[in-house]
């Protein structure tokens, strides 16, 4: 379905003045870089979550009682022991935070990172028919401009 | 009196282009707004997604300002609920408001549009003359 409505839609792009074309052209590059921001975000985000699951394997594999230093600032640590190596809480977002055991806190930064990851994957077939209309709408507009100068 | 006659139309063509770009202005800002909405909406469902995933007993937290507040599981679910109700009202809010300056703005489009056709003849016919 999606091919031959890009087909019916180099069709009309041919008919189209320079003015529209332009429009046209303007309108989709536009579109691709907002997808490509949202691409970037995603990807951002994905290796936050990558880095929680980091942390959180690293956590698990420490004991009850074990030192740490807790970082209160960026740039001031503070020594505790570590009490409860067992519960994790876990941000999901508006100011809500849940309290989770150690799997159950692996398995939400998992399964963030596969809706993430699908999202991401559907967001790059966008982009790149998004991307194909503007380089399509670009071609024609230079064949036409082109053409419009030969003539006069 | 051709010559004023332009003048006349050009004053007017100016007051509309203005009217359009004040419309073309609001559109935006009402986009922006909407997309504020539509990623709040995102997040509370992901959030409403995840509070179904909880067990009953389980411990949920809100925070307010710098505190962590407890919340019964069934609260935090109503809030959240209410909260994607209110938003997908302003939602529809939007679309509606958007919809009629988008109309508007086509009509001002037009109306330009034939004010410059306008304007071209009488400037063709004056040039002739």
């Amino acid at each position: 379905m999606a091919s031959s409505k890009s087909g019916s839609g180099a069709m009309t792009l041919e008919r189209m003045s320079v003015e529209q074309l332009k429009a046209v052209k303007e309108q989709a590059d536009m579109e691709v870089n907002l997808l490509q921001d949202s691409l970037n975000n995603i990807g951002t985000a994905t290796t936050r979550l990558e880095l929680a699951t980091t942390a959180l394997n690293d956590l698990s594999l420490r004991s009850l009682g074990s030192k740490i230093l807790v970082p209160l600032t960026a740039s001031l640590y503070v020594p505790a022991t570590l009490q409860d190596p067992h519960h994790v809480l876990v941000d999901i977002g508006t100011g809500y935070f849940v309290e989770k055991t150690m799997p159950e806190g692996k398995d939400y930064c998992e399964r963030k990172i596969n809706l993430l990851k699908s999202n991401f994957d559907q967001l790059v077939e966008v982009a790149s028919k998004k991307k194909n209309v503007a380089d399509e709408a670009g071609v024609i507009l230079q064949a036409k401009l082109k053409q419009l100068a030969s003539s006069s | 009196m051709s010559s004023s006659n332009i003048r006349d139309l050009q004053r007017e063509l100016e007051n509309k282009a203005n009217d359009l770009n004040k419309l073309q202005k609001d559109i935006a800002k009402n986009h922006q707004v909407r997309k504020k909405y539509t990623i709040q909406l995102g997040e509370n469902e992901l959030v409403l997604k995840e509070l179904d995933l909880l067990n009953e007993d389980a411990n949920v937290y809100k925070l307010i300002g710098p505190v962590l507040v407890k919340q019964d599981l069934a609260e935090a679910n109503a809030n959240v609920r209410k909260r994607i109700e209110y938003i997908s009202a302003e939602l529809k809010r939007l679309d509606a408001t958007v919809q009629d300056l988008e109309e508007k703005q086509n009509s001002k489009k037009e109306t330009i549009m034939k004010l410059q056709q306008k304007m071209q003849s009488l400037q063709a016919g004056k040039g002739k003359a």
